[in-house]
């Protein structure tokens, strides 16, 4: 069965990198553009991992992380953390509230593909079949 | 406790994180060239980030001609320049290019203790404009070769 993989992020550009990045893997993707979507996505769909950006409108992804925390169906989710921000403090910050990892913009995508490796079994899809030689 | 930022530094790491972000996230070896002025471009487009906090205040622009923003989001979204059906794409890579690039900037000032917030970006379209920084704030021009593309990385920031 194909692993949901749910990408959080206000950025359409992040959300189609992310869904660019585990294109060659047998995945669902699920999108939502802030933390009140994405948590309703989270608990419609359960997916098996959320990749989290941290800094959106509506309810950031520090918010959402939080209320992932205190669901008991929801908190086992693995969760890695997009962030543009590389400072000590907002680091700390993520670290303390949980999260399997974090990545920090920019990145590449295999280091993306990497780290949800590390939480969830990615099979590469099958290759599609060539059409016979006429 | 709050280090006192001095504008070389603030350059000195701008340049290295924008070449950074081209590389990883465009596979696009950018390189400083000397100048300080914008060069002319017949159709430019501008992301804007602004940052704010107790110590220090300003806003980065990043401009790249039309062709070379179209040749940026197609390289970000693993797609050919011909694929890009609307401007809504170029800018949205765009406005995150340059969220990326003052998102470094916020991260460096966190860690010398001047905290501070950043905002969404913003996209400005044109042929001829200039971006005039308050009277208080120090303007910087860092410019790029990319290829045969510029790149501009302007900085408006007012310390203390």
């Amino acid at each position: 069965m194909a692993i949901k993989i749910l990408s959080v992020d206000d950025s359409r550009t992040i959300r189609l990198i992310v869904g660019k990045a585990f294109k060659p893997y047998d995945c669902t993707m699920l999108e939502a553009g802030n933390g009140e979507e994405g948590l309703v996505v989270a608990a419609r769909e359960k997916p098996d991992l959320i990749i989290l950006d941290v800094t959106m409108p509506v309810m950031d992804g520090v918010t959402m992380l939080t209320k992932l925390k205190e669901d008991a169906v929801l908190k086992v989710i693995p969760v890695i953390m997009l962030t543009a921000e590389s400072g000590r403090d907002n680091v700390l910050q993520i670290a303390r509230l949980g999260v399997r990892d974090y990545l920090v913009k920019p990145f590449k995508e295999d280091q993306l593909v990497e780290k949800a490796g590390r939480c969830v079994t990615l099979v590469k899809r099958a290759a599609a079949p060539t059409a016979p030689a006429a | 406790m709050s280090q006192t930022i001095q504008i070389p530094d603030v350059t000195e790491f701008m340049t290295r994180h924008l070449v950074d972000v081209f590389d990883t996230m465009l596979s696009m070896k950018a390189m400083r060239v000397p100048g300080t002025e914008l060069p002319a471009f017949d159709g430019r487009v501008t992301g804007s980030v602004g940052f704010g906090g107790e110590h220090v205040t300003g806003a980065v622009y990043l401009h790249l001609s039309e062709s070379f923003a179209k040749q940026v989001a197609a390289a970000m979204l693993g797609i050919t320049p011909e694929e890009i059906s609307d401007e809504q794409e170029v800018n949205d890579v765009v406005g995150e290019a340059t969220n990326m690039i003052t998102g470094g900037l916020k991260s460096w000032l966190c860690d010398a203790g001047s905290d501070c917030a950043v905002s969404t970006p913003a996209i400005i379209r044109g042929t001829s404009y200039s971006i005039e920084p308050s009277p208080d704030a120090t303007r910087e021009c860092l410019l790029f070769e990319c290829g045969d593309n510029r790149i501009v990385v302007e900085i408006h920031i007012k310390i203390g």
